[in-house]
């Protein structure tokens, strides 16, 4: 059978990861040591390439397409990389403690790992080993499929006799899609090496919460964008500007939106850091809409202009960005009752349980409802305890206003305005 | 075979750096009838209002995009990314800029300083002498600013008021939302003192905007 077709690949990259310098969210005291020393550490990497990316606190990356054309060789990128890093620690007075087995002592307090995408290269780092270019698919085949950080999805996935990511990335995506839902299909990708980072692995608002340890912008070094590539006198002028801001705000508050897969709008896109042009080389067309299975369920066209997705990335710090939520989940609780002023809901077979005739957004006045659509049913995750069941719906106002809410729980939210 | 369609792409990656000497970005047919010049004046500011503003904002973006302008949103980070898309914004020129309610004014004033279009929702109240900033250093740049808001916060050359909206396609219990026809009303300082209205399809069932 033909399946849809892989897309751009990931983007080749180094991956550093330096493990004492992990910082769960809400670390104590410590917590904020080992993020400025995690922020030093990437200033010394910045004097290798310009553009490093925070993925999580301890784990960043940079691409090694320019700079390798820059120093000749990757073993030449990997060399700096090493260095730069081993002086940040030592400058930052890191000391390796002693392991178990006295082994570690002096020893690495950090590991790189190379090869396309951050999910290969988090593996490729465990590994200690450069993936050639290209054969990352064949590199992530012989791990087992718990690497994936999903254990429900993993046990399943055993039990079928699945147990490794090449088994996994054998099956066929329409299968896949159907039988685990858009986070299955996700991780299949993943597997197969078609995207580059599982969706949880990294951590918003990384590049903010060092800036605020350090006290200080971070120390990317100036430089000259038509230097590292750069396609047109108006790419260039664009480029000067979005490094000032991202050295002001962090590197996640200037972002792109990625198109990806998924049934509703809100899944259907992603917004990334931006990163110069020619950094990290970006094939033609990687941000147009993939080839992917079909979606059952997926809304038809138009698209709606606003999406009030949960969990927004990037944030200038955290506080405000939790507030923020906090504040967004309330302002988007929605009321739509019947006639008799009885909830509508949609029952287990997918119908409305009642005619909606009145909608009120975030306890505010009721407005009359002037037209609706059928529930576009939409189950993720069916075969899992924390399955999801949701379905969506499209109402008009009678003072013209359009929205898509979606039901879980019982409860309905606005999950994008056609403003 | 000369492969057009490709060649056309190049024309227009190359064209800005021609096109910063000119004074005018191209705009999308349907959105050039409500211009007075035609086309976006380089170091004015539009204010978008009305029920669909947003949409409204996008298909104004939509032509300077695609013909190689890069654009900025500040204040919009639940820009709709496929809507955006469809109405023919460029999404590898587009980049959404997330600010605290402090900084929105100095980062619109980076951002005009390097990209042709910056569409801006202020906060509410915004502070008179921040705004007069920005559009002080979009005059200077010879950017153009679009500013999505319902209670004006600055003087604007030019207001595109969409003054009705009626969504088709929607009915009870059936049907789906598939276009959304507007009147808009433009006016503005000088030439366009005098009230253009227009109907328009924002968007049409393809999801682009057009002339109704």
């Amino acid at each position: 059978m033909t399946q849809a077709g892989p897309g751009a690949p990931p983007p080749r990259l180094v991956l550093i990861e330096c493990p004492a310098l992990e910082a769960p969210e809400g670390a104590a005291a410590d917590g904020v040591e080992r993020l400025r020393r995690f922020g030093q550490v990437i200033d010394a990497l910045s004097s290798v390439c310009p553009w490093v990316d925070a993925v999580r606190p301890g784990v960043c990356t940079l691409p090694i397409k320019g700079p390798a054309r820059y120093f000749g060789t990757e073993e030449a990128v990997l060399d700096r990389v090493g260095e730069a890093v081993r002086g940040a620690l030592q400058g930052a007075g890191h000391r390796e403690a002693p392991g178990a087995d006295g082994a570690a002592f002096g020893g690495p307090a950090f590991r790189l790992g190379v090869a396309e995408g951050v999910f290969a290269a988090t593996l490729a780092a465990k590994a200690g080993v450069t993936v050639p270019p290209g054969e990352t698919p064949r590199f992530l085949a012989p791990w087992p499929v718990d690497v994936l950080g999903d254990p429900e999805l993993a046990d399943v996935l055993v039990r079928l006799g699945l147990s490794t990511l090449g088994r996994f990335a054998a099956l066929p995506a329409p299968d896949v899609l159907a039988r685990f839902g858009a986070s299955g299909a996700r991780c299949h990708r993943v597997a197969r090496g078609f995207d580059g980072e599982l969706p949880g692995y990294r951590m918003p608002g990384t590049g903010a919460r060092l800036v605020a340890a350090l006290g200080r912008s971070l120390a990317l070094e100036a430089h000259q964008p038509g230097f590292w590539g750069g396609t047109s006198a108006a790419d260039e002028r664009a480029a000067e500007v979005l490094i000032v801001l991202q050295r002001r705000l962090g590197p996640e508050a200037v972002a792109v939106p990625v198109l990806e897969g998924g049934r509703g709008p809100a899944d259907r896109c992603r917004l990334v850091p931006w990163r110069p042009p020619a950094a990290a080389p970006e094939p033609e067309g990687a941000r147009r809409i993939p080839p992917e299975p079909p979606w059952p369920g997926r809304l038809p066209p138009p698209a709606p202009a606003r999406v009030i997705a949960t969990g927004r990335p990037a944030g200038p710090s955290q506080v405000e960005r939790v507030n923020q939520a906090h504040q967004a989940h309330q302002a988007h609780q929605v009321e739509l009752a019947g006639e008799d002023g009885a909830p509508v809901g949609v029952s287990g077979r997918g119908l409305l349980t009642g005619t909606p005739w009145r909608l009120s957004l975030a306890g505010g006045p009721w407005t009359s409802v002037a037209a609706w659509s059928a529930p576009w049913p939409a189950e993720e995750r069916w075969w899992s305890r924390a399955r999801r069941r949701a379905a969506r719906l499209q109402v008009l106002t009678v003072d013209g206003a359009a929205y898509l809410l979606v039901t879980e729980h019982g409860r309905w939210r606005v999950e994008a305005v056609y403003d | 075979m000369f492969d057009t369609e490709r060649l056309q792409v190049l024309a227009a990656r190359v064209r800005p750096t021609a096109a910063s000497r000119t004074r005018l970005l191209p705009t999308l047919p349907s959105i050039a009838a409500l211009l007075p010049d035609g086309g976006l004046r380089r170091g004015t500011v539009v204010r978008c209002t009305g029920r669909a503003a947003r949409s409204m904002a996008l298909a104004v973006a939509a032509g300077p995009s695609a013909a190689g302008s890069w654009c900025a949103l500040v204040g919009m980070d639940d820009v709709g990314a496929l809507a955006a898309a469809g109405y023919g914004v460029d999404l590898e020129r587009l980049v959404v800029v997330h600010v605290a309610r402090a900084q929105w004014a100095s980062a619109a004033a980076t951002l005009a300083d390097g990209l042709d279009l910056v569409v801006v929702v202020p906060p509410p109240h915004p502070r008179p002498a921040e705004v007069r900033m920005l559009v002080a250093r979009a005059r200077d740049r010879g950017a153009v600013i679009l500013m999505v808001e319902e209670r004006p916060s600055c003087p604007v050359d030019l207001e595109l008021a969409v003054a009705e909206a009626g969504w088709h396609g929607l009915a009870r219990g059936a049907g789906r939302l598939q276009s959304r026809r507007v009147t808009v009303v433009a006016r503005g300082r000088g030439q366009a003192a005098r009230p253009v209205r227009r109907e328009l399809w924002l968007p049409a069932a393809t999801g682009k905007a057009a002339a109704a």
